[in-house]
């Protein structure tokens, strides 16, 4: 272990090319073997000696600018270092405070608020989850329920989350409240932090049909956080949160996933003796070719955030297309791998023949971070003109 | 100013040069031109070798503007998206392969001269069909595009193409009208006397492929374009229907493929420019014009369905884009072709 990582100053004086080649020592040098493409979401017990590498070095923040202790790297270094934590096959952490409080905060929160809750992020010493979804409340999110109702100098919270992701390894939740019933719904609705352990918090996680618990439910019985912990304004948490997702949205059309499912099939496949036929081989170059076509089209978005402009609407064709192209491959997984595909284990106890496991990860992909009907609602609207 | 501005800048002159004569949303000319004798205007042709198009790929010493494929692609696409029946493909594919005194002509638009390669209907044999023996051209050519109004013909040989006259004693063309007004033709050669050429057609032809790729992306561009305003126009049940949902899902999905094929053949054209020789080309090309060939004539049968009854009227202008798809999209192999050959070309990790 002779290689040491840069640091955010020294990552200034690499070229991009320089800087693609450090993170992938980085990675092969430090990041733990066996948490390599991990099939199920890591929980904080699994995943914390990664984090605090990554805390260690400085590179748990890519994207947060260096006077708030992040790495301040420019647009393209940060399509490198996601690109290259994915090609890995890099255990994702338990990151909605890296990725989505930190730059709200960054954004929108008080100086009291910046200097209490950021070095913790970075530190590992809060772990944040997100209470968004009700429910009542998925796809429309803007009806949310969960009510914040001052009381003297603190907020009490009633109602009740779901599919807070990884509730269960949390300290903290930022969640979106109702604080107000007059007006257009999501003109009513802040933006709230509390800890875990406040009295009145009970947290139950719901077991999915992968056989994980991931996502929780999450029960708020007259919890009181202080008044302090309200981030921005009251009644604008809604416009607060949706303009986060600027930058962030190429991600979610990244093409690592279906990467790694096609190189899953074609493995499948030779496990099994189809390689070689023609009708699998055309169908197989037909998911490669769109493959090769939505790298095009991720790159030419890619291109604009590096010469400094911002993302249209149409940059939702890459999350509808990536995660269907996912689970258009899978499909054909479950295809070829027949009975193998109804077991409960991979074959040969070989995690990368595990056609049932990749076709289950693929079922939510079109649904979490907006489902495709929704996306297609929004663009035939935002970017087509077409009337409601 | 950079390589890159330089090119952008180069493109959009292309693209304003290119609405004067190939006007989108303007088909009067495209139905007059339907069923006539060439398929395209002379006087058109004129124009746009005037404004340098045919010589746009010949180098800058041999009288041509030397520009790259994406310059060459985004003026496929212009052509594409008013339907515009001129041979500028064809001809810009034989103007690089022919010697210097005739290049002259087909530069100044004297002189059309379009490669007649084609042996078999999907994309095999480039090279079959025709051969010379004894000085003389025998065999057959088949699906040359609008060969009427050819002067001559380069026709691909195992050995060197030849150049031959239309005119010229032995030769027989047979037209086949096609559903965009044109014709192609089946040309029989018995004992024909033509001038060997020198260059290697191999290069032109995918060039020609991926151009036919960027014009197929102007055509998907312009059924959308006109679907669009269709949706926004039309009620009934007392709304636009364009609010209906499931055909507000259908246009985003369409729209999805003109993005994709948009991104395939313009990395496609910029891998070319960038160097790209062998397989890395082959890849490129043969991922693009699968893309724009099954994308197209998805659209175009779509944009038929979303129109509703008028879209099945020859006055409506939805269906000139579907029978110009129909004869593009197989132009220079289409999806299956081009998938195959894709197919051999997978990396070890199977990816392109």
């Amino acid at each position: 272990m002779n290689f040491v990582p840069p640091t955010p100053q020294e990552i200034d004086a690499l070229s991009d090319e320089e800087f693609r080649t450090a993170v992938r020592r980085f990675l092969a040098d430090r990041h733990p073997p066996h948490l390599r493409n991990p099939p199920k979401r890591l929980h904080w017990g699994e995943a914390r000696d990664w984090y605090m590498i990554l805390a260690r070095h400085g590179w748990l923040a890519p994207g947060w600018p260096r006077q708030y202790g992040g790495m301040g790297l420019s647009a393209a270094k940060q399509l490198i270092y996601v690109d290259e934590f994915e090609r890995f096959g890099a255990a994702r952490l338990p990151d909605h405070g890296i990725v989505l409080l930190g730059p709200l905060l960054i954004r929108h929160g008080s100086d009291e608020q910046k200097a209490r809750f950021l070095p913790k992020i970075l530190a590992g010493e809060h772990i944040w989850c997100q209470g968004y979804s009700e429910p009542n409340a998925g796809s429309d999110l803007a009806s949310l329920r969960t009510e914040a109702v001052l009381d003297g100098d603190e907020w009490v919270i009633n109602g009740q989350k779901t599919w807070t992701t990884l509730a269960q390894d949390a300290n903290w939740i930022f969640l979106l409240v109702r604080t107000s019933r007059t007006g257009r719904k999501q003109e009513g609705i802040s933006f709230l932090l509390a800890p875990m352990d406040s009295p009145g918090i009970a947290v139950r996680p719901i077991l999915n049909i992968h056989r994980h618990d991931e996502f929780c439910e999450v029960f708020f019985d007259n919890v009181r956080v202080p008044r302090g912990n309200l981030v921005g304004e009251i009644d604008r948490g809604w416009s607060m949160a949706k303009a986060l997702l600027g930058f962030e949205r190429i991600f979610l059309g990244s093409p690592r996933q279906s990467a790694h499912a096609l190189n899953r099939l074609r493995l499948l496949a030779l496990h099994l003796g189809v390689w070689g036929d023609p009708v699998f081989r055309d169908r197989y170059t037909q998911l490669a070719l769109d493959l090769a076509d939505h790298n095009a089209l991720f790159e030419s978005f890619a291109d604009r955030l590096r010469r400094g402009e911002t993302l249209g609407p149409d940059v939702s064709f890459l999350k509808i297309h990536q995660s269907e192209l996912f689970q258009r491959i899978t499909d054909l997984m479950i295809e070829v791998a027949a009975d193998h595909g109804g077991l409960l284990d991979p074959i040969d106890a070989n995690p990368d023949l595990d056609p049932a496991g990749l076709f289950l990860t693929a079922r939510p992909a079109t649904i979490y971070g907006g489902a495709s009907e929704v996306q297609r609602n929004i663009l035939a609207k935002s970017l087509l003109g077409l009337p409601s | 100013m950079g390589v890159e501005a330089e090119k952008a800048e180069n493109i959009r002159m292309i693209r304003d040069s290119a609405s004067a004569v190939a006007k989108r949303g303007d088909l009067r000319r495209i139905r007059r031109l339907r069923g006539t004798s060439q398929g395209f205007d002379r006087a058109v042709w004129q124009s746009m070798c005037d404004l340098g198009w045919v010589g746009l790929r010949v180098g800058e010493e041999q009288g041509g503007a030397g520009f790259g494929m994406l310059e060459l692609c985004a003026l496929a696409e212009e052509l594409g998206a008013a339907l515009t029946p001129e041979p500028l493909i064809p001809c810009a594919m034989a103007v690089g392969l022919v010697d210097d005194s005739v290049r002259r002509e087909v530069l100044a638009g004297t002189r059309i001269v379009i490669p007649a390669w084609q042996d078999h209907s999907d994309y095999r044999g480039q090279f079959d069909g025709a051969r010379v023996e004894g000085g003389r051209l025998y065999g057959c050519k088949r699906f040359v595009p609008l060969a009427l109004g050819a002067d001559d013909f380069l026709v691909t040989t195992p050995d060197n193409p030849v150049l031959v006259s239309r005119q010229a004693a032995g030769l027989s063309v047979e037209p086949f009208a096609t559903q965009d007004g044109g014709h192609v033709a089946t040309l029989r050669f018995d004992g024909v006397l033509g001038e060997p050429m020198r260059q290697d057609p191999v290069r032109a032809l995918e060039e020609a492929t991926l151009a036919t790729a960027a014009y197929l992306l102007g055509v998907i561009e312009g059924a959308l374009a006109l679907t669009l305003d269709y949706l926004k126009v039309r009620r009934q049940f007392d709304a636009p229907i364009g609010s209906f949902q499931a055909l507000q899902h259908r246009m985003v999905d369409l729209s999805l493929q003109a993005a994709l094929t948009r991104a395939s053949v313009e990395s496609a054209a910029a891998a070319l420019d960038g160097g790209a020789t062998g397989d890395a080309l082959r890849a490129a090309v043969s991922r693009a014009k699968a893309r724009a060939s099954d994308a197209a004539l998805t659209v175009t049968r779509q944009a038929i369905q979303l129109h509703g009854g008028i879209g099945y009227t020859d006055e409506c202008d939805i269906g000139l884009y579907l029978h110009k798809a129909m004869v593009t999209a197989p132009a220079y192999g289409g999806g299956a072709p081009h998938r195959r050959r894709c197919s051999n070309l997978l990396n070890e990790q199977g990816e392109l």
